[in-house]
């Protein structure tokens, strides 16, 4: 079964992915002998730079014996202009049985999923979703606060071309969680009708009772084009630091998807500091990704290759 | 040689005829037009029971791709697809390789469009506006009209220098030679592929804003009222458009405008998520901009429908979004896009929708089409509609080249059944023996 978007995946869907995610932890610390997915092989087809999603999925696939190969567009026909979808039609026929998919385009991997016979897995694509970051998050979230249900959890910054955004308020909202973006005008979407969340302009009432604060990162290149002033302006208004964590409750948890510009959306204090959960985010995020490769392969019966005919046409 | 086309309702806008009656066709040219004709020694006689005679359709807005791009589409294929789609006359853009700034490009259309494996219907090419669609020189405007041209235009390419834009409307109001414009101001829309909206916040998809056509329709509709250049406003998608043509209309500015069947058929709410075939620019807007774009279309505001047909290869449409080229082919649907979603909603009548599809088009344009009066026309343009034929658009089942569209697989009501452009061009599948036979 692909995994594409939360935001088509069903609320029980997700509390599943989630408690076998919690299960592979459990067992994998305690040593014990985790679902072995020996003799198949993932594609890793990052066509994006990445480091941490990549080497989370590899870590995955390791420990459930699963062979991968990666990709990136240095290391495949793609720089020599073949397209997307001879590329995944390659890799199906060469045997992969299925294919982790980070592009930069929204909506590349169900370009890919059309073409490619097994389970396609977003790893990321373009401004729409990140599935198994919000996973991961969403995992931690349980460990410390046990539940989604009720929580109010703050998105800030950049969610105009967050996936991760995108995948987290999606997450949250179907499990019962209450989200607000806060940002500034220029980085929040200016048309919001379909997204579950409430909206802040002002960082202080955004993270007012919070129980979650999740900072987004800020790409430098959105200072050039001048959605915001200039990196102290931003931080001067939506850094979250000791200071802007003074409404939100005491035990908030503070998140970031990384890689962090430290000083800019978070200061060290609160990166490093108690409430963070950022290392524990990235450790998660291995065993999500584990819970999903599981779930791939047996939603498709351990038997990809069956359903290549069927896809042809498609 | 005689034809006869009998029995059928005859709507002529150019006359304001609304009648039952039949129509001649001796030599190629209309011979008669009536309640009653003279059937005697007719070589063939069609009976349209409970059909529409009309004139030929008329498309100010289609992409031929040639020279350069015939991979998407050809003069010949793109004529054929014109001929099952009902249309008669059709504009061609200049947006090809080399774009359409030189007079012998002109020449090399018209020869090809005249060529005997061509659809049979008439061509006429729109030149570019600027040399070389840069933006920057006037093409050479007067050679161009020379050569043939109806209207000149850069259209996906809109001039972003108001400067430059005024200097060439200067120039084409000395030559009267109609502008027409696709209304952009790329600042806003770089790297965009939907509209923006609630859909693209979801999607993730950067979108563009309405205002980005609409800061374009009112500098545009200000030079005409300046320079009191004509200009025609291609596919107007935003309610807001529609205000300032209105009142460009108002101050007295000798502008037209023209709207797309999918932009009054279908919303950004409707597309299927990351489907290429629903990527167009100007992108789906709302179900308010639909509201007010037929209320538009209903007072007159639009003066006529184009179908902005653009052919693309498969492989260059199976791309990510973002990355896929824009455009979807529209000429062998527009007829039942049109009577489905307008005529048979009650929106106008049936002879206001012929004079959008035909009559009025030929007048944005000053073409001598569009009418059923003997001798106005260079031979007889004749399309005979069934309005009530209920079918399913296969894309795969089109002349054209391109099978980028989303209407494939839909329900509509309303279909082209013949087309005369002098003798018969094209006789649909479901025309038999002179009897219509319902699907």
């Amino acid at each position: 079964m692909h995994l594409l978007s939360i935001r088509e995946m069903h609320p029980e869907k997700i509390e599943e992915t989630l408690a076998l995610s919690l299960q592979m932890k459990k067992t994998s610390r305690a040593g014990g002998k985790l679902p072995s997915l020996a003799g198949r092989v993932v594609g890793m087809l990052f066509l994006e730079n990445s480091t941490r999603t990549r080497v989370s999925f590899e870590q995955a696939a390791r420990k459930l014996e699963l062979a991968c190969c990666v990709f990136g567009v240095q290391g495949t026909s793609m720089a020599k202009g073949e397209s997307l979808k001879d590329t995944v039609l390659t890799l199906r026929y060469e045997g992969i049985d299925s294919l982790v998919m980070r592009h930069n385009s929204s909506g590349a991997p169900y370009l890919a999923a059309r073409f490619f016979g097994g389970p396609v897995i977003n790893a990321g694509d373009g401004m729409h979703e990140h599935p198994t970051q919000a996973l991961a998050d969403a995992m931690t979230i349980l460990e410390h606060k046990e539940r989604i249900k009720g929580l109010s959890v703050a998105i800030v910054g950049d969610v105009m071309h967050s996936r991760v955004a995108r995948s987290n308020l999606w997450l949250l909202s179907k499990l019962g969680a209450d989200v607000r973006l806060v940002g500034p005008r220029t980085l929040l979407p200016r048309h919001p009708g379909h997204l579950p969340v409430s909206i802040h302009y002002d960082l202080a009432s955004g993270i007012e009772g919070a129980d979650v604060v999740m900072a987004l990162r800020m790409q430098k290149e959105r200072m050039d084009g001048g959605l915001v002033s200039s990196m102290s302006e931003y931080a001067f208004m939506y850094q979250v630091n000791a200071k802007s964590l003074r409404g939100a409750q005491p035990d908030c948890l503070v998140m970031h998807p990384g890689p962090i510009n430290r000083g800019l959306e978070l200061d060290d204090w609160t990166a490093d500091g108690p409430n963070s959960v950022i290392n524990e985010q990235v450790e998660n995020g291995v065993y999500v990704r584990m819970a999903v490769f599981a779930n791939a392969f047996e939603a498709s019966n351990g038997k990809p290759k069956k359903t290549q005919k069927k896809a042809v046409s498609a | 040689m005689k034809l006869v086309l009998k029995n059928g309702r005859i709507l002529d806008p150019s006359q304001d005829l609304d009648i039952v009656g039949s129509v001649t066709i001796v030599d190629d040219q209309i011979d008669e037009v009536g309640e009653t004709v003279d059937e005697r020694g007719a070589f063939e006689v069609y009976d349209c029971a409970g059909m529409w005679i009309t004139p030929g359709l008329v498309d100010l807005h289609v992409h031929l791709r040639e020279p350069g791009f015939s991979h998407k589409e050809t003069i010949i294929s793109g004529t054929q697809s014109a001929a099952a789609g009902g249309y008669t006359v059709i504009c061609c853009m200049p947006n090809t390789d080399p774009p359409l700034d030189d007079p012998a490009l002109i020449d090399f259309i018209l020869d090809r469009s005249a060529s005997p494996e061509a659809g049979g219907v008439f061509v006429q090419p729109i030149g570019a506006l600027t040399r070389g669609m840069k933006g920057e020189q006037p093409a050479n405007l007067a050679s161009l009209k020379r050569a043939g041209i109806v209207a000149a235009s850069d259209d996906a390419f809109p001039v972003q220098n108001s400067q430059v834009m005024m200097r060439c409307m200067e120039l084409c109001r000395q030559l009267d030679l109609p502008v027409a414009v696709h209304c952009e101001d790329e600042s806003l829309t770089q790297g965009s592929s939907m509209n923006e909206g609630a859909m693209s916040a979801m999607l993730g998809l950067k979108g563009m804003p309405r205002t980005a056509e609409e800061i374009q329709v009112a500098r545009n509709c200000m030079l005409s009222l300046e320079t009191g250049c004509p200009l025609h406003i291609l596919h107007v998608s935003t309610w807001g458009s529609v205000e300032i043509i209105k009142q460009a209309k108002f101050l007295g500015a000798p502008v037209t405008a023209e709207v797309c069947p999918h932009h009054f058929s279908m919303t950004d709410e409707d597309m299927v998520p990351f489907d290429t075939n629903w990527k167009m620019n100007p992108p789906l807007r709302t179900q308010v901009d639909v509201d007010i774009l037929l209320g538009a279309i209903a007072d007159g505001t639009i003066d006529c429908i184009s179908t902005d047909h653009a052919p693309h290869a498969a492989y260059e449409k199976d791309r990510p979004f973002d990355e896929a080229p824009f455009g979807i082919v529209g000429l062998e649907s527009a007829v039942g896009v049109t009577l489905t979603y307008l005529t048979h909603k009650g929106v106008i009548s049936p002879l206001e929708t012929i004079r959008r599809m035909s009559t009025r088009a030929a007048e944005v344009y000053r073409l001598d089409a569009g009418t059923l009066k003997k001798g106005r026309t260079p031979v007889a343009q004749i399309t005979v509609i069934d309005p009530d034929v209920e079918w399913t658009f296969d894309v795969n089942k089109t002349f054209s080249k391109g099978k980028n569209s989303l209407y494939h697989g839909m329900k509509l009501k309303g279909k082209a059944m013949l087309t005369f452009s002098g003798g018969e061009v094209y006789r649909d599948a479901l025309w038999a023996g002179g009897e219509r036979v319902t699907a």
